[in-house]
């Protein structure tokens, strides 16, 4: 009995530490093996991609930028439903984890142009799932030659002086984009670069623009409305000859000149290093030690930055089986274990108790107006206010979801098959005691084991 | 010293809070935010001027509200320019008739959805600046904002916010400072920096189940006791916020709750001094509005929601002063949309029992000639030497502070004297060593590769 509460232990930290939350009997199918079952779900084919026919490609997706405001923002509700309908199927849901971590990586808002609010979902499906377990420079190329980061950070008029439109306009460069690829997206604050970096930074990837509508719409600078809202490279913007970045002179020229020195920043020791700590940080202690992010930053290294490689390296961590959960759930991963307990999700036009917690919460999906991503400081989510709001919106939570009919389980036999033995007799008693059923379930998702990971 | 300042049990403290909380007080705590831990290491590291002022708890009474009209306000159609020969020529179906308008002497008056205000300005309770402006002058919303906030001579990427670097430059042990900044619903970059900062976010949401909370409070208090803490804190801050009375009622906006519960905790004798709230709305490029419809709607708003604070001060509203503010002004012509679009000068306006009262700053003119770029309203007043004369004179924040660490390469802008009734002496206060510019000096990232090497 003793070594399945163990095991059980251990599954439960599984599902909440790595994972975004147990299904019901979750914790019975991975006891045997839990770390086994994390290794698994990075083995299984296609984990991290949706698979939905009628999901817009890049094309697609970009043809409705700068169109309408409601074009738009349907497309992002759309992939939103695709999203939260993929959170539900691993076991697990590490993958998932992991892609949420990436996309808050390279984090972006919404709220600043419908060229992101149309694109995003694309932008998560085919740059950051189809590279999650593979490679982080193919990620940072095809993130930052994408239309939706491009406008985020104001590269889209970044002109060389030098270049032709540059001579001719009397126009210049933007830092933004260079200012973050180096401190936000790949080496990391104190990495050991300086402004001259960002400046030569800046200076290569000048010209890196996308088709703005009205380009789209006017024909202007190479825009038309079949490559509408698509990355394009104008020439003419284009700082000319070699600039100097960490001590290297690049020379090329065009978009292969950048690509060389994001390949370089991709694999740069201090980047190994920087989403080392991050994912340490996100996934296991808001004080992560050398002992746990040195095993990460080297098979980052040695695999030339193989993020199945480095997932692998988190998993083999003994700090992650030891360290107790000291961590919060984000409110939008409280939202995912609320969805995956219940198996429900909220539709399209159904989603009020999503927006309006998390809009008081702060943490509503790609609308993070800064771009340093939602923080992974656990203070910052289990604060005073915010632990008021999260008593205050479980009940209406779990009366929407329950809304759709009744739920076939009791709430004290659903956290059975939620926790197993990994339940407190406290937390048990206090479901249990319920009379309505969805206060019973708001109780559910108030327990501590609920809210820790 | 009103009874109703004591009269709330607190819980007692997480401990993991307890660096912070030493110098810290009852009401500052129930509420320390989401990145106070981020601010209490870093202010930890810094408070070495501590001992002095550590022991001598007094009690700062004074307020200090900012209020951030988000959006451009128009401050012509707010302080009316009545005696340039150009206003009614400039605003055409805008202008509004004497007749209709509040006076505030011979040169201008108020809107007439402000009467609370007029009848704070009759009682020398608030400060008209009809022509203030920015040091960024680009008409920009975000860069705008961001200089109103980032209080800098000119951006830069990732700044602190200067309420965030008032407080880091005051002495660890200060009142004021140890009692932290407020931040009501969101989470304004005037806040943002390495100091803890408070929140309260006012909620329609149906209140906590207390039979819910009963059933739970045994499973907290053995799994997750500081959860528990921050919990109870939490509910607690929520209740004085929202205590019977008119901040309760769904009838009332969450604009106007919001500067409610603002008010009820800064008056509260151990609650924070300074507060800082978000007002959205006053983009008004179309359909604008005279004495009817969208701007005066939303003056009408504020107007209540400053009645509101002043209301729920009582005898505290003698030691306060709310600051309204925005990010520019708009066109002085009225466009073709029976609209204004984003301009530069306009209207900051200064209310509170602390106050002097009157009409501060010259009048530019609204002459084609006279006019910011040939469209726009000429500031005459920086917005930091309002600020700075506030701080000064009202919360007694030395001037090199001022000049160095709030607003850095500023001592060319002197602060505007004489705004408030009874300045108070500065020379106590010693600045604290740290207070980043930037949000980069403080990343996560940072603080390990100087602890463990990069």
């Amino acid at each position: 009995m003793t070594l399945r509460r163990d095991q059980e232990r251990l599954a439960h930290l599984a599902m909440n530490r790595f994972g975004l939350g147990a299904k019901p009997g979750g914790i019975a199918r991975i006891r045997d093996n839990p770390k086994a079952a994390l290794k698994r779900e990075l083995e299984k084919t296609g984990i991290a991609d949706i698979t939905n026919s009628t999901l817009p490609s890049y094309v697609q997706a970009c043809q409705v930028v700068h169109t309408d405001f409601n074009a738009e923002h349907k497309l992002k509700e759309k992939e939103l439903t695709a999203r939260f309908n993929q959170h539900l199927k691993p076991e697990i849901g590490f993958v998932e984890r992991l892609v949420l971590f990436f996309s808050n990586h390279f984090s972006m808002s919404i709220l600043k142009d419908g060229a992101i609010r149309a694109t995003i979902g694309q932008l998560e499906r085919d740059v950051i799932r189809k590279n999650v377990l593979g490679s982080f420079n193919r990620m940072l190329l095809g993130v930052m030659k994408h239309p939706a980061m491009i406008r985020y950070l104001d590269n889209e008029d970044s002109i060389g002086p030098n270049s032709t439109s540059g001579i001719n306009w009397g126009v210049g460069l933007n830092h933004n984009l260079a200012r973050e690829i180096l401190e936000l997206h790949t080496l990391g604050v104190g990495g050991g670069y300086t402004e001259d970096d960002i400046d030569g930074l800046a200076k290569i990837i000048t010209g890196w623009s996308f088709v703005r509508g009205w380009e789209a719409a006017g024909k202007y600078n190479g825009g038309n409305e079949r490559n509408r809202g698509q990355f394009i490279y104008r020439k003419d913007w284009h700082e000319p000859g070699a600039q100097r970045v960490l001590g290297k002179l690049y020379g090329g020229s065009g978009v292969a000149q950048g690509e060389s020195v994001l390949s370089d920043l991709a694999r740069h020791p201090s980047t190994a290093q920087f989403i080392a700590f991050k994912l340490v940080h996100h996934f296991i202690t808001d004080d992560p030690t050398p002992a746990m992010v040195e095993p990460l930053a080297d098979a980052f290294k040695s695999s030339h930055g193989d993020l199945k490689a480095v997932a692998e390296a988190l998993i083999d961590l003994p700090e992650a089986w030891t360290l107790p959960m000291t961590k919060i759930r984000t409110p939008y991963e409280l939202q995912i274990a609320q969805f995956r307990a219940l198996g429900r999700i909220y539709e399209a036009d159904e989603r009020w108790p999503f927006y309006s917690s998390l809009n008081t919460l702060r943490n509503i999906p790609w609308e993070r107006v800064t771009p340093d991503g939602y923080p992974d400081e656990t203070q910052y989510w289990e604060g005073p206010d915010a632990m008021r709001i999260r008593m205050e919106t479980a009940p209406i939570n779990s009366y929407s979801l329950l809304f759709k009919g009744p739920f076939k389980t009791a709430p004290a036999v659903l956290a059975g098959q939620l926790f197993a033995s990994a339940i407190s007799k406290a937390s048990l008693q206090a479901i249990a005691n319920a009379t309505e059923q969805y206060v019973g379930i708001a109780t559910l998702f108030m327990i501590p084991e609920f809210q820790r990971r | 010293m009103s009874s109703f300042d004591h009269s709330h049990e607190l819980p007692a403290l997480d401990p993991r809070v307890a660096g912070a909380a030493a110098e810290g007080c009852r009401e500052s705590r129930l509420l320390l935010s989401r990145r106070s831990m981020l601010g209490i290491t870093a202010s930890l590291f810094s408070s070495a001027f501590l001992p002095d002022f550590a022991k001598a708890d007094t009690d700062p009474q004074a307020r200090f509200f900012i209020v951030m009209l988000r959006g451009g306000m128009d401050g012509i159609g707010m302080v009316i320019p009545k005696l340039d020969p150009h206003y009614e020529e400039m605003r055409r179906e805008l202008a509004l008739p004497d007749s209709a308008t509040l006076s505030l002497g011979s040169d201008f008056a108020l809107h007439p959805a402000l009467s609370t205000v007029h009848s704070m300005f009759g009682a020398s309770d608030a400060v008209v600046i009809p022509a203030a402006g920015l040091p960024l002058r680009n008409r920009s919303h975000f860069e705008c904002q961001d200089n109103l906030e980032n209080g800098l001579p000119v951006n830069l990427p990732n700044a602190t916010g200067w309420l965030n670097r008032l407080f880091g430059a005051l002495p660890a042990g200060d009142p004021v400072r140890k009692r932290f900044g407020l931040e009501i619903g969101e989470a304004p970059m005037i806040l943002r920096g390495p100091e803890p900062v408070l929140g309260w976010s006012p909620t329609w949401y149906t209140k906590s189940n207390p039979d819910v909370l009963a059933r739970l409070e045994p499973a907290y208090k053995s799994l997750a006791p500081e959860l528990w803490d921050s919990l109870q804190r939490g509910l607690a801050a929520d209740a004085l916020a929202t205590a019977s009375g008119a901040g309760t009622s769904n009838e009332i906006s969450v604009l106007r709750k919001g500067f409610i519960g603002a008010a009820r905790l800064l008056r509260a004798s151990t609650g924070p001094r300074i507060a800082a709230l978000t007002v959205d709305g006053w983009d008004t490029h179309a359909d604008q509005g005279g004495a009817a419809g969208q701007f005066r709607d939303r003056l009408a708003e504020l107007d209540v929601a400053l009645n509101d604070i002043k209301a729920e001060l009582g005898p505290v509203w003698s030691k306060t002063v709310v600051c309204c503010v925005t990010e520019f002004g708009r066109t002085v012509r009225t466009n073709g949309d029976s609209g204004t679009d984003h301009g530069v000068g306009t209207a900051a306006l200064l209310v509170g029992g602390a106050l002097k009262g009157g009409i501060v700053g010259d009048w530019p003119g609204i002459a084609e000639n006279q006019l910011y770029e040939g469209t726009a309203l000429t500031p005459t007043v920086d917005l930091r030497a309002v600020f700075k004369g506030v701080l000064r004179d009202h919360i007694g924040v030395p001037l090199d502070i001022l000049n160095t660490k709030v607003f850095p390469e500023s001592a060319a802008v002197k602060p505007l004297g004489k705004l408030v009734d009874s300045p108070v002496t500065t020379t106590a206060r010693v600045a604290a060593s740290s207070s980043p510019l930037t949000n980069e000096e403080v990343a996560p990232i940072l603080r390990y590769r100087k602890r463990y090497g990069s």
